[in-house]
């Protein structure tokens, strides 16, 4: 068969492959060959590969050992073009597909010829635990230079440098049980409840459904298991109320049953998610479920055991052999040892026996070991050695010999003869260990279980464990065990579940022997003399060196962890840190409960970043808010600030003489403008409330510090905002538009903050007051057209009456411009004639053209923020949270004008301005700074210090809030906040800057510009 | 109720109106509706929307008396009129959303503001502020799933329920008037936003937009 020739180790018969389809792949730039149903892990052992990796620290070759996430070695780097590399694949989770490139992910300068492998052979008894603490700790300054080297030769794998062209969203979740583990168990549970009526949701992080099953020798109804694995999930499949989840991890389990699942949608395909009719879909996708319970049915681990050279290609787990054999139809080898501590692990002898190849010997730990495994072992023929363990295996590269010898497990000592058998696969099984990883993200600590020579898991309420993962490991028991936790689940969410034993599938129940405990194997030589034996494979840490951090004071299992690495990085521990634990006990003379187990974290397994992220990413990183005005600013060349998520136009670069203006020169032309004819800017993102109620008026009084008692229909008022310490929180000015009925404004930042803080102190403290608050933000449009000439091309579109004694400043009118109904309020950030005019949103498009129609002839000129920045500092009007920072008063301000000392409600903030502190008079206060030298313009931000003589650190005693060149003084300009400042005008004060420049300013008034405010009233 | 100084914001003269999906459309276009859209988005622009606030008996006196149409008894409930076109929703203890046909809410608030007399209510207009987008077909559930993490399985979120909920990074109104409709109100300065998010959270299912 040519087939037999390009796969030496694939079966004739047997899995879930499909022999008939072949898929092409290369590993390590060679070209392989496997099926439709294999894993990259499956395909790799039927062409032989032996060597997958070189080990993480001392670059020993590595083959695959495991058959599922548990894998330590087959950690690869996957991707055909660079765009799409992954790194962290385990390959035995790894679907293949056609044309899937991997690498390994460890060797240099390749995985067969690997140059650090002599680094680590020699220098492997100078590399103890702890060694780069110990060794690279000293010159502190060579840390960078030894980083590079170990980062090279270390790591499982890199990121890409291009960009990743999949995309990965997010999906919320809910149901009344999640069930994590699609095996007997799991299967079992989501039967039970969803016949029930639940909402269930069943998760498998596997390529199939089935779990155990999968490679099981038993029979359901005396029926293969893979019959009743169909069956199960096609009522699953049916049912309305159950969401299937294949491929999909429960990563993280959180509060509250919140548990994260990480589905892979396409990964099973192609490097990158093929799309369908041209529309993209997500390669992963990151579930966020709620569930009411959950039941764990993520099974068991199978325990490895550690004797010397154990990591030597060829070494591996039980379990893994039978499922290679019968789910893949791979035989990993030729000639088999078996070295066991339980019955269970007989199951890979039965099943290499039946694929027709040698069982050498199986060495069994156990005196005695006379179960109906055992006994079909006996009866086939099988040598079986008891007493015994495998205590070395023979090989580099591959296994050739297992060194085999009688073991006193009480005494930790070999106390017989060494027979070396020949062979090229060792299988081991030192038992099982529940997954207890998701139940231990709950923070509750496993139980050790004598029984069952396992930790098993404590779960707080709402969820519950079932079959393996709970340490019940015969398969009648687990379905049963299943079946009960799934109906209880159903039951605690008020369903009406009955369990019925008779639902469940016939299953002869296995007579089997009592596993012994054999973790680490005694050796000839003592644990520090004996070649390397291997407990965390991925981390290369070793029963020495666990031995060695106990003699070295190492106690506490977490510190043993943190010294040696066990348990680290994306294998967490899965198959080594029970065994860890072990050797630490026996080293320190304990008990295993009494050493205890570290902490399991999330994630399960490593998760994409992209699918962490989700959607959120990119132009969907964050809202952009919009202006009814928005398409207007793009197609006019606007550039855009950031104003909270409001995109706000910034400035309006014209082409000016075939060249586009810089910044500077826009906003001086934009300045000129309004200072000398008109501007227009969209102030549509201000805050804005509509308040009502007979008790409107009182309300404002109690939360502005100036008066509201006299502000008529028609009229407007600046007002400030205290917190209740005292300090500025926000402005803005309120405009009266009936005896119960005002209009509010905030800063376009501060828009949610305050209507929250309003209805804060309306609901908790005033609830007697009558009156509501609406944001009607984006409700109007607003649009401020000010300049020395803003009356003319308003007065062309309005029926307004724009005279200036019927229609003083801080008045505001209704009627219509552009004829559509606008309120115009005439009050002005720039200290010029001004009208703002509100329309409803829809319309402000047309009004906005409307007014640049007429507005043209008389110089109508779009400015933006910063231009808006400059003419109000000009005139020495504040930005709440750009001149204030939450310590600074209305005092501190200036504004003794907008403080109602003697109202008869005592507003917010007003007690907190008889404190010591606030009463002091070296207080940072607002002031002007004139710079001595015109063209500076000063940094905001930059200190200030009152003698620049003197020595470092110098007394800071102010700094400077906003800076700006201003046209209309042809000079830099600032304000800022000195101490005591509004005693020192017309000082100098002096500014450090970190290129060793002083500036010196003189401390001036804030109104730059027209101090007398005459401009704004014409 | 000369202390509440109502406002027609509507023009009497025919002017040129953009709803708050206008730029958002001719920006990120519209996709066809083909055999293969399992979700198709609808904006119903420019209705007439008024938050109500005050006190549910009054209102609800008020409302029935002028629409024929009473508050919703239950948090989070939603209630149409027979014709379907107007509804009125629960937002918060004293506070609901009445949405009417576009141009109604200025006659409408001056109604009930004749009903409710010297009662202590706030009747707000905010209809140039928001907007409704329809959301329909087989896979507008998983659209919402994708973008919110309310519960929209049936079994809690029934026909006739409406919510105020987180929806990408920001929020929405979210409300099933019917068994394969869902509406979502949005604020009109996430418009885009939100759009955006639509289309390419429904770009699997061959999303497509009807104009």
């Amino acid at each position: 068969m040519s087939q037999s020739a390009k796969q030496p180790n694939r079966l004739a018969a047997g899995g879930c492959v499909d022999r008939n389809h072949t898929l092409n792949f290369t590993f390590n730039g060679q070209a392989y060959t496997g099926h439709p149903g294999d894993t990259l892990a499956s395909a790799l052992l039927a062409n032989g590969v032996d060597l997958v990796n070189r080990s993480f620290k001392y670059s020993r070759p590595r083959g695959i050992v495991a058959a599922g996430s548990e894998e330590p070695n087959a950690v690869v780097q996957l991707g055909a073009s660079e765009a799409a590399q992954v790194p962290n694949v385990r390959a035995t989770q790894q679907a293949l597909y056609e044309g899937l490139v991997a690498h390994s992910t460890n060797g240099w300068p390749d995985v067969q010829k690997d140059l650090m492998g002599w680094i680590g052979k020699l220098g492997a008894p100078f590399m103890p635990p702890g060694f780069y603490y110990k060794t690279f700790m000293a010159p502190a300054s060579m840390w960078m230079t030894y980083e590079k080297y170990i980062r090279k030769t270390a790591g499982l794998g890199r990121s890409p440098t291009e960009t990743d062209p999949d995309i990965y969203d997010h999906m919320s979740q809910h149901c009344d049980v999640l069930v994590i583990g699609a095996g007997p168990a799991g299967l079992a549970a989501a039967l039970a409840s969803a016949r029930a009526g639940a909402r269930v949701i069943l998760a498998d992080e596997q390529e199939a459904m089935g779990g155990s099953l999968l490679d099981s020798r038993e029979c359901l109804d005396d029926r293969p298991a893979g019959q009743w694995i169909a069956d199960a999930l096609a009522e699953l499949e049916r049912l309305e109320n159950v969401t299937l989840l294949p491929r999909t991890t429960a990563n993280g389990y959180h509060d509250h049953n919140f548990v994260t699942l990480h589905e892979r949608r396409t990964e099973h395909l192609a490097d990158s998610a093929p799309s369908i009719e041209g529309r993209r879909q997500p390669r992963s996708r990151l579930h966020r479920v709620r569930a009411g319970q959950v039941v764990l049915a993520t099974g068991a681990h199978e325990r490895p055991l550690v004797y010397a050279n154990n990591d030597v290609p060829g070494n591996l787990l039980a379990g893994a052999v039978s499922t290679y054999i019968r789910r893949y139809g791979v035989i990993p080898g030729r000639r088999l040892v078996l070295t066991t501590s339980n019955d269970h692990a007989y199951r890979a002898a039965l099943d290499w026996l039946d694929a027709g190849h040698d069982v050498v010997a199986i060495a069994d730990a156990r005196e005695t070991p006379d179960g109906e495994l055992v006994e079909q072992a006996r009866a086939r023929g099988i040598r079986i050695i008891p007493g015994s363990a495998v205590i070395e295996a023979s090989g580099s590269k591959r296994v050739t010999g297992a060194r085999i010898a009688r073991i006193d497990r009480e005494a930790f000592k070999v106390i017989g003869p060494v027979e070396t058998l020949d062979c090229d696969t060792i299988a081991s099984s030192g038992g099982y260990s529940p997954v207890i990883h998701l139940a231990s993200h709950t923070g509750a600590r496993p139980s050790w279980n004598e029984t069952i020579l396992g930790f098993v898991p404590n779960t707080v309420k709402g969820v519950a464990a079932a079959g393996g993962a709970r340490g019940i490991y015969p398969l009648a028991d687990v379905l049963a065990d299943g079946a009960d936790a799934g109906a209880k689940a159903a039951a605690s969410q008020g369903f009406e579940a009955v369990f019925e034993t008779t639902a469940l599938p016939r299953v002869p129940a296995i007579r089997e022997g009592e596993a012994c405990a054999l973790y680490q194997v005694p050796h000839e030589k003592t644990t520090l003399r004996a070649p390397k034996q291997f407990v965390d494979l991925q981390n290369d840490v070793t029963a020495a060196a666990i031995e060695l951090a106990t003699r070295e004071g190492f106690e506490s299992i977490e510190h043993v962890k943190r010294y040696t690495a066990m348990g680290f990085g994306t294998d967490q521990g899965k198959l080594g840190n029970i065994n860890g634990m072990a050797i630490a006990a026996r080293c320190l003379g304990r008990s295993i409960p009494e050493v205890g187990t570290t902490v399991f974290r999330p994630n399960y397994t490593p998760v994409t970043f992209g699918a962490v992220v989700g959607r959120h990413c990119r132009e969907l990183f964050d809202p952009e808010r919009y202006t009814a005005m928005h398409q207007w600013h793009v197609e006019q060349g606007a550039e855009f600030e950031d104003v909270g998520q409001w995109k706000r136009p910034w400035y309006y670069p014209r082409h000016v003489n075939g060249r586009l203006e810089s910044m500077h020169e826009a906003v001086v032309r934009e300045c000129r403008a309004v200072r000398e004819r008109v501007g227009i800017l969209d102030a549509s993102t201000l805050g804005k409330i509509d308040i009502q109620g007979p008790d409107a008026r009182e309300f404002l009084g109690r939360v502005y510090t100036n008066k509201w008692a006299k502000l008529a229909p028609g009229r407007v008022r600046y007002g400030l905002m205290c917190k209740d310490d005292g300090m500025v929180m926000d402005d803005g000015t309120t405009s009266c538009l009936g005896e119960n009925h005002f209009l509010m404004t905030t800063t376009s930042g501060g828009a949610a903050a305050v209507l929250e803080w309003l209805e804060m102190w309306h609901q908790t403290e005033w609830p007697e007051l009558d009156v509501y608050f609406t944001s009607v933000t984006d409700h109007w449009a607003t649009m401020t057209v000010t300049g020395p000439e803003a009356r003319k091309p308003l007065a062309e579109i309005t029926d307004i009456d724009l005279d200036r004694e019927s229609f003083k400043f801080m008045d505001w009118r209704e009627g219509n411009v552009a004829d559509v109904p606008a309120r115009v309020f005439r009050i002005s950030f720039t200290g010029e004639l001004a009208f703002e005019i509100n329309v409803q949103a829809n319309y402000a498009m047309h009004v906005w053209k409307t007014l640049f129609e007429h507005g043209d002839k008389y110089g109508l000129t779009p400015y933006g923020t910063e231009t808006m920045h400059v003419l109000r500092a000009e005139k020495g009007f504040i930005i709440a949270g750009q001149d204030t920072d939450g310590s600074v008063t209305p005092e501190d301000l200036g504004m003794y004008w907008a403080i109602g000392y003697d109202k008869p409600f005592p507003w917010i903030g007003k007690r907190a301005l008889s404190r010591s502190d606030t009463r002091r008079t070296d207080r940072k206060q607002l002031v002007g700074l004139r710079p001595a030298d015109p063209a500076v313009v000063l940094q905001e931000g930059a200190q200030i210090v009152f003698d620049p003589q003197q020595a470092i650190p110098m007394t800071m005693v102010g700094h400077v809030t906003s800076s700006y060149y201003s046209p209309t003084l042809e000079s830099g300009f600032a304000l800022a906040v000195v101490k005591g400042g509004h005693q020192r005008l017309g000082e100098t004060v002096y500014l450090p800057m970190a290129d060793g420049t002083i500036h010196e300013a003189e401390i001036v008034g804030t109104q730059f510009v027209d101090p007398e405010g005459e401009r704004q009233n014409v | 109720m000369s202390d509440i100084r109502q406002f027609q914001t509507h023009p009497e003269v025919d002017v040129a109106t953009e709803s708050p999906l206008a730029y958002s459309l001719q920006r990120s276009g519209a996709p066809a509706i083909t055999s293969t859209s399992q979700v198709i988005l609808r904006e119903r622009p420019c209705l007439g929307h008024l938050i109500l606030r005050g006190g549910a008996i009054v209102l609800d006196e008020a409302l029935r008396e002028v629409l024929g149409l009473s508050l919703p008894s239950q948090p989070h409930g939603l209630n149409h009129d027979a014709s379907g076109e107007r509804s009125v929703q629960w937002l918060a203890p004293d506070e609901w959303l009445l949405i009417v046909p576009g141009g109604e809410e200025f006659s409408l608030e001056s109604q009930l503001r004749d009903v409710l007399g010297d009662s202590h209510v706030s009747i707000v207009n905010v209809s140039g502020g928001q907007t409704v987008i329809d959301i329909e077909g087989e896979m507008a559930r998983a659209v919402l799933m994708k973008s919110s993490h309310y519960d929209v399985h049936p079994s809690a979120f029934p026909v006739g329920k409406g919510v105020t909920t987180g929806f990408a990074k920001t929020s929405a109104i979210l409300r099933r008037p019917s068994a394969s409709r869902w509406e979502l109100v949005i604020r009109r300065s996430f418009a885009d936003y939100l759009y955006r998010w639509l289309l390419d959270a429904g770009e699997e299912y061959g999303i497509g937009v009807e104009r």
